[in-house]
């Protein structure tokens, strides 16, 4: 049995955690850097370790500090959140070398999902459908060139080691591949250290649906249903919600048993998201698997009532999963908000500052996740997510209406957010139409470029 | 704070007393719960920082927060070093000896050796880098020190006699605390017995390459650590006879940051580099292919492959035919352009104006605009003329923008690998020296090296070499003949440094020492004089098979000023004096000091003909550059085929008709 967790994260996830650890009894630790003491997450835990300078590889992502301060603390585990050091197999196999419950799969598994040549081979043997690609690294530019014409264009070109968008490239035409390639592939090495790539066909007009997963360490394995992320800029996720708008229960249901098989194929456990990528025709084609909880993992929790990190942590700790896929019940419609320290008018630079004004809105079916209080100093060095703002109801329609009247009474005054621009795009009525793909909020970007007056009478 | 206003878990959720009790439960229970295994984490010694022993090892155990360098026992140094699975080892199982029945002795080696799995405190055998066969032989900082008793030194002594037999190199990782205490004089004697065996390896032309790792003292250091043709170090590692605490408590002084680091004794002249842990197998590498013995180099197939092709239509007249062409002298009209006249397009430089005549006279030089100067006291010519006069070739040859030596030896060679120091008092930066691959053959390289900027010219003292430079030099001349390397020498000096210093260290015997000692090299040797030649502290580099000026280069008994001051006291008349003084490479080219001389300016810069007025620049030298290449393999070429004997007399004859 867990009786103390150690928190190896900050901002809105470790209170997130802190404060299911509280509920459950536990203990919790937290560490920080020397830029965080006064946050939140420090001053909520039982006992907060500083363990390092303000930029996260000195501090945050110090694995042999973080565990030195579990041991010191005498705490039996450890919940990396998300970021920073979460889906790092080698930490997760430090901890269970030094005898401490990483709350989270293995590292062997981290390692295999991560690698996503390897991660696609293990999915494609499990016979659940992938993007056609390579099916593993290419060689050369002439073998990449043949298979991008035996694809059909467009494709995408992607870093084996890759992430966020780097390394990476969509090719529409056969003429321009070579140099394509080549350019991703220097850019890859140049961020990643490793010029491995591979391809894919690049599927259109495709809407991002994942599948929230919970595995035990017995082996069983059931999902809570989907959650649509395809309102992103640049891979950035801005609003989630569940279900997705548009997938019929049986597509649900086929989408959710792959996602279970997924998982099972790649031995997971503990909390994880199957991501697909679902075109217009319905088809859906496994990307990745994500070996973490979540950022979006609230809307998921609003629908079934499930809590995800407690489950994690029960999970973590032996137990069998209390709940069968026959009892998950996905009621109502739950959205989220990403409320970020970042100025849309500036190509989204992050924006730290003070939060000299603060209202969280609150009231029936409105939950909110964050770690800022009044007079909270932002520091520079970290993620700029401030904020989640998560609505449910019994519908889709009033969900939306709830979040922004809940954005509507939202006051961070003294930093500059992306709060207008989400208020925005959730009074658009493709988005209210439901069913939006990835390139919904480049669109919204353009047509505000191009008529000004329009984003002002929206206000 | 809002610390203090938040209930905590154990308010929320228990009881005072059942938190109490929990409290209570966690501590018995922590002794057995969750702790660091041991080696999983390693503290640097010097920062205090921990770091994962993954990565200090993927990162050949150098701490990944500071770069201290860990000390590896020896089959990781093998490991780091050979060819895998390369290495037989020699001499195990030697019977431990005791002579002087020390109590306790026998117990305390037979307890290291258990705990080591070592039998002494060096390994010896035989592996390969890279295929290339070698003797190596690492010493154990974990076994008593590295201290050297008489298995230690009888190991060592065995593989050095054993390569010698079989035509090895001996690579030797020095690691130690210096004799064993426990052995008293039969300790000592192992000093004696393997700096011998080195002797006798080298003798045979062997190479012997000694690293020195962190520690190497007292009489591992007064011994074979010391007799490497190629001293090597790792960085940061403690290398003195004694050790600094013994210093300090003989004479009560608290001793310097850095003192006996390894960086000192290469600012001291006794490490010939030092070499990161990462690099060191590649450097070995390039060490023995530089000193394979008996390998034909085939220079004219390299001259062949390298420059014919690409100057096929240009006919390279052949160098030994200019200096015979200087002999009927004149007779050739002046031409249009001054480049013409250096570009060596007919087999004889011409001359612009006047005939040369003879030696004397100031005529010669000043004749450049057409006038006969009377005794010397006319102004020299004014700028601007076809050819630069004397006075401007001296301001050319002095360009900052003037490629240096390193310039050249960057664009001429495929590698270099500097080796520092005259292993008795510094490493002079006004002589850069080393050895440099062409296609596979190896050169020594022996430069004067000017620095930029003042920061750097501190460094090179404005290319004025002093003794420990010279002797340097020397050093790097020796080894390159007892390993069969032609030597290339790049000449670039106003002149040894005149100081202090230089005179209590012996400036005169040591420029003396070099012209001694090169007329007996048995390899050939050429130098190019890039810039300025000046004096003595030019000619201690110039004892040469050939010798080549660049065309705006010069090459003088003393500087123009320093020879006005002299004869006129006056150093203002520099300008006169250089025209007086035949310095400039067409003039010596016809004194018969200099056997070509190498155009700054080619067929490139035809029309624009900047190079003529400005000399060759750092940005220009691609052709130059070439030009020299082009030289260089002609002459390895034309020298590669010949025996020592004759390298030898060709040289002595050379000199021995001025």
């Amino acid at each position: 049995m867990i009786s103390k967790v150690l928190i190896a994260n900050r901002g809105e996830i470790a209170v997130r955690i802190i404060r299911a650890c509280r509920e459950m009894g536990i203990r919790t630790v937290a560490v920080c850097s020397e830029a965080d003491r006064d946050a939140l997450h420090s001053q909520l835990a039982d006992e907060c370790i500083c363990i390092g300078a303000a930029p996260a590889k000195e501090s945050y992502l110090k694995m042999e500090r973080i565990l030195s301060a579990a041991i010191a603390s005498g705490a039996d585990a450890i919940h990396p959140g998300f970021g920073f050091l979460s889906e790092n197999a080698r930490f997760a196999d430090l901890c269970t070398r030094c005898g401490l419950i990483f709350i989270g799969p293995s590292g062997e598994v981290i390692e295999r999902l991560g690698n996503k040549a390897a991660a696609r081979t293990c999915m494609v043997e499990a016979g659940v459908p992938v993007v056609p690609g390579s099916d593993g690294p290419v060689a050369s530019v002439e073998e990449a060139v043949s298979l991008a014409d035996e694809f059909g264009y467009p494709v995408i070109i992607k870093a084996s080691a890759g992430g966020g968008g780097r390394g990476m490239r969509v090719v529409r035409r056969h003429e321009d591949f070579e140099e394509s390639f080549l350019t991703a592939q220097a850019e890859a090495k140049s961020a990643f250290g490793d010029g491995t790539m591979y391809l894919e066909k690049y599927v259109e007009h495709a809407r991002h649906i994942e599948f929230q997963i919970l595995g035990d360490l017995e082996g069983n394995v059931i999902h809570l249903g989907e959650r649509d992320c395809s309102v992103q800029r640049r891979h950035q996720k801005l609003i989630e919600e569940s279900p997705a708008p548009g997938v019929s229960k049986q597509l649900r249901t086929r989408m959710g048993a792959d996602a279970v098989k997924a998982a099972k194929a790649a031995g997971y456990t503990g909390a994880g998201t199957v991501e697909f990528l679902l075109d217009s025709d319905q088809r859906y084609y496994f990307i990745e698997m994500n070996t973490r909880i979540q950022v979006e993992h609230g809307v998921t929790e609003l629908v079934t009532g499930i809590d995800l990190v407690k489950e994690q942590i029960r999970i973590a700790s032996g137990q069998t999963l209390g709940i069968r896929q026959e009892d998950v019940r996905v009621t109502g419609c739950a959205m989220e908000c990403r409320i970020n320290a970042e100025d849309p008018a500036r190509d989204f630079v992050p924006c730290p500052g003070t939060v000299e004004e603060l209202h969280i809105p609150g009231g029936n079916g409105i939950r909110v996740d964050t770690a800022l209080y009044q007079g909270y100093r932002i520091p520079p060095y970290y993620d700029s997510l401030l904020a989640k703002v998560m609505a449910v109801s019994s519908n889709r329609e009033e969900t939306i209406q709830k979040l922004r009247c809940a954005l509507g009474e939202l006051v961070i005054e003294g930093v500059t957010t992306n709060l207008d621009f989400q208020y925005q795009l959730l009074g658009d009525e493709r988005f209210f139409a439901g069913g939006v793909d990835t390139g919904f909020v480049e669109s919204v970007m353009e047509e505000s470029k191009a008529d000004p007056d329009l984003n002002a009478s929206d206000q | 704070m809002r610390k203090d206003l938040f209930k905590k878990t154990p308010e929320v959720k228990a009881r005072q007393s059942e938190y109490r009790r929990l409290a209570k439960e966690e501590a018995r229970l922590r002794d057995i719960r969750a702790q660091v295994p041991d080696g999983l984490f390693r503290k640097c010694e010097a920062c205090g920082e921990i770091s994962d022993t993954e990565d200090i090892i993927s990162g050949y155990h150098i701490c990944p927060a500071c770069g201290h360098y860990f000390r590896i026992p020896p089959h990781v140094r093998l490991s780091m070093i050979l060819d895998r699975d390369s290495f037989t080892e020699w001499d195990t199982g030697l019977a431990q000896s005791d002579p002087l029945r020390f109590p306790g002795y026998p117990a305390k080696v037979a307890a290291r050796r258990a705990a080591t799995g070592l039998d002494e405190a060096v390994i010896t055998g035989c592996g390969t880098i890279q295929d290339e066969r070698t003797a190596v032989g690492v010493m154990a900082s974990e076994f008593l020190m590295g201290s050297m008793g008489e298995i230690v030194g009888e190991k060592i002594t065995r593989m050095v006699e054993r390569a010698t037999k079989e035509r090895l190199p001996v690579i030797l990782f020095c690691c130690s605390g210096g004799a064993r205490m426990q052995e008293g004089m039969i300790s000592l004697m192992q000093m004696a017995k393997t700096a011998q065996a080195i002797k006798r390896h080298s003798e045979a032309g062997l190479l012997y390459v000694s690293v020195l790792t962190d520690p190497t003292t007292g009489g591992v250091t007064a011994s074979f650590a010391m007799l490497g043709d190629v001293i090597l170090a790792e960085s940061g590692a403690l290398i003195g006879f004694a050790g600094p605490r013994v210093i300090e408590q003989t004479i009560g002084q608290k001793l310097p940051e850095g003192f006996q680091s390894a960086e000192f004794l290469e600012e001291h002249g006794f490490v010939d580099r030092i070499v990161k842990r990462s690099r060191l197998r590649q450097t070995l590498l390039f060490l023995l292919k530089s000193a394979k013995s008996g390998q034909d180099p085939d220079w004219a197939a390299l001259d062949a492959e390298l420059v014919r092709p690409i100057r096929a239509d240009e006919a390279v007249p052949e160098i030994t035919e200019e200096r015979n062409a200087n002999e009927p002298n004149g007779k050739i009209p002046a031409s249009e352009s001054g480049m013409e006249l250096t570009r060596e397009s007919g087999s004889n430089p011409p001359d612009s104006a006047a005939p040369a005549s003879g030696i004397d006279s100031s005529a010669g030089t000043c004749a450049e605009d057409g006038t006969v100067s009377d005794n010397g006291k006319q102004d020299a010519p004014e700028a601007g003329q076809e050819e630069p006069a004397a006075w401007e070739r001296v301001q050319i040859a002095r360009s900052l923008d003037r490629p240096t030596s390193l310039h050249y030896i960057r664009s001429l060679f495929d590698r270099f690998l500097e080796l520092h120091g005259d292993r008795a008092y510094a490493d002079d930066g006004a002589i850069v020296g080393g050895i440099a691959e062409l296609s596979g053959r190896y050169v020594t390289v022996i430069a004067q090296q000017k620095g930029r900027g003042i920061k750097e010219n501190k460094k090179r003292n404005y290319g004025m070499p002093k003794p420990e430079g010279y002797r340097k030099a020397l050093r790097l001349m020796k080894q390159a003949d007892k390993f069969g390397r032609p030597v290339i020498c790049f000449v670039d000096t106003p002149g040894a440094y005149c100081g202090i210093d230089a005179e209590e260290r012996g400036q005169g015997e040591a420029i003396a020492s070099c012209l001694y000692e090169m007329s007996g090299l048995r390899v050939p040797v050429l130098t190019v004089v890039i810039g300025e030649g000046g004096s003595g502290g030019a000619l201690a580099m110039a004892v040469s098979n050939e010798v080549y000026l660049l065309e705006n280069a010069t090459y003088s008994i003393l500087s123009p000023e320093g020879f006005a001051s002299i004869l006129w006291k006056d150093k203002k008349k520099a300008r006169e004096a250089a025209g007086l003084m035949k310095i400039t490479a067409k003039e010596l080219l016809e004194l018969g000091i200099i056997d070509g001389i190498i155009p700054e300016s080619g067929e490139d810069s035809e029309g624009a003909g900047e190079n003529v007025l400005r000399g060759v620049t750092t940005d220009t030298m691609e052709g130059t550059a070439m030009r020299i290449k082009e030289r260089m393999l002609s002459f390895l070429a034309r020298y590669g085929a010949m025996d020592g004997d004759t390298i030898c007399e060709l040289r002595y004859e050379r000199f021995r008709k001025y």
